[in-house]
């Protein structure tokens, strides 16, 4: 398959959880064909997920991080995947995550993002970090935006809908959050990263 | 009155009343402080260090709150 930017081959993306923002994540950023993607998670697929994550029955029970091998690899065969069956705390991600020029922040519960969050601002100072802040619930799609906070740290999200009693994750709202972080990666990628690298 | 720049807007305190660290801040604010990522000035506090970290007159705080979901 050929790269949509061929500026983009070098490129290293992490991905921190394979859940609904991962999972779609790793899709989109594997069409595009970077240079190389590193996957973390510590989990298996449960029939509660396929609501929205890019995961199909017969792999309910694959380790998550498997099975967005095999679905990777299906989209692109020669794709460089590196896959970390582990659960990240601020002392493996440095470790995990080494050589990524930006890391997504696809987790769920919101003292996990904090955690990654701090981790990669103050212990990867070469790393860019594209995280994500309100997604839960349906509609207001246009609620939905990408900031820039600081020099490394990109955040997506309305900044209010948390997931609950009665608020589902959805994987059309899901879904645009996972496409916005895709798409300041790339926006990273080609601004930041975009020189010859030898 | 005591002002602080927080996320971009201006917030005034009656000076007794300016909270004396990040920690005292976010309280303050209602904010659980597990899902913030904070800066001040531009530079990260971890968040082990929110309960030592002295609040300033002055100051630009960005106050990143994370929210469950993903």
């Amino acid at each position: 398959m050929t790269p949509v930017f061929f500026e983009l081959k070098n490129a290293v993306v992490g991905i921190a959880g394979l859940g609904g923002l991962g999972s779609n994540v790793a899709v989109a950023l594997t069409r595009l064909g970077p240079g190389r993607l590193i996957l973390a998670d510590f989990d298996g697929v449960e029939e509660s997920n396929l609501n929205r994550q890019q995961f199909f029955r017969d792999q309910v029970g694959m380790h998550k991080v498997d099975a967005t091998l095999v679905n990777l690899h299906r989209i692109q065969p020669e794709l460089d995947i590196v896959g970390h069956k582990v659960r990240l705390d601020p002392d493996n991600i440095p470790r995990v995550f080494e050589g990524c020029d930006v890391v997504a922040e696809c987790f769920d519960r919101s003292d996990q993002k904090q955690m990654l969050v701090e981790t990669v601002l103050t212990r990867m100072p070469e790393t860019f970090i594209v995280s994500v802040s309100g997604l839960a619930g349906y509609g207001r799609s246009n609620d939905i935006v990408t900031r820039r906070i600081s020099k490394r740290h990109i955040l997506v999200g309305d900044g209010e809908s948390a997931t609950g009693p009665g608020v589902p994750l959805t994987a059309a709202r899901v879904g645009i959050a996972a496409h916005h972080q895709a798409n300041a990666i790339i926006e990273i990628l080609m601004n930041e990263f975009n020189q010859p690298r030898f | 009155m005591a002002t602080l720049r927080i996320n971009g807007t201006d917030r005034e305190f009656p000076e007794e009343a300016l909270p004396a660290t990040l920690l005292d801040l976010l309280n303050t604010l209602q904010i659980d402080q597990a899902t913030v990522v904070a800066e001040i000035n531009g530079a990260i506090i971890e968040r082990k260090y929110f309960a030592q970290t002295p609040i300033q007159e002055g100051q630009s705080l960005e106050l990143v709150r994370f929210v469950g979901g993903g």
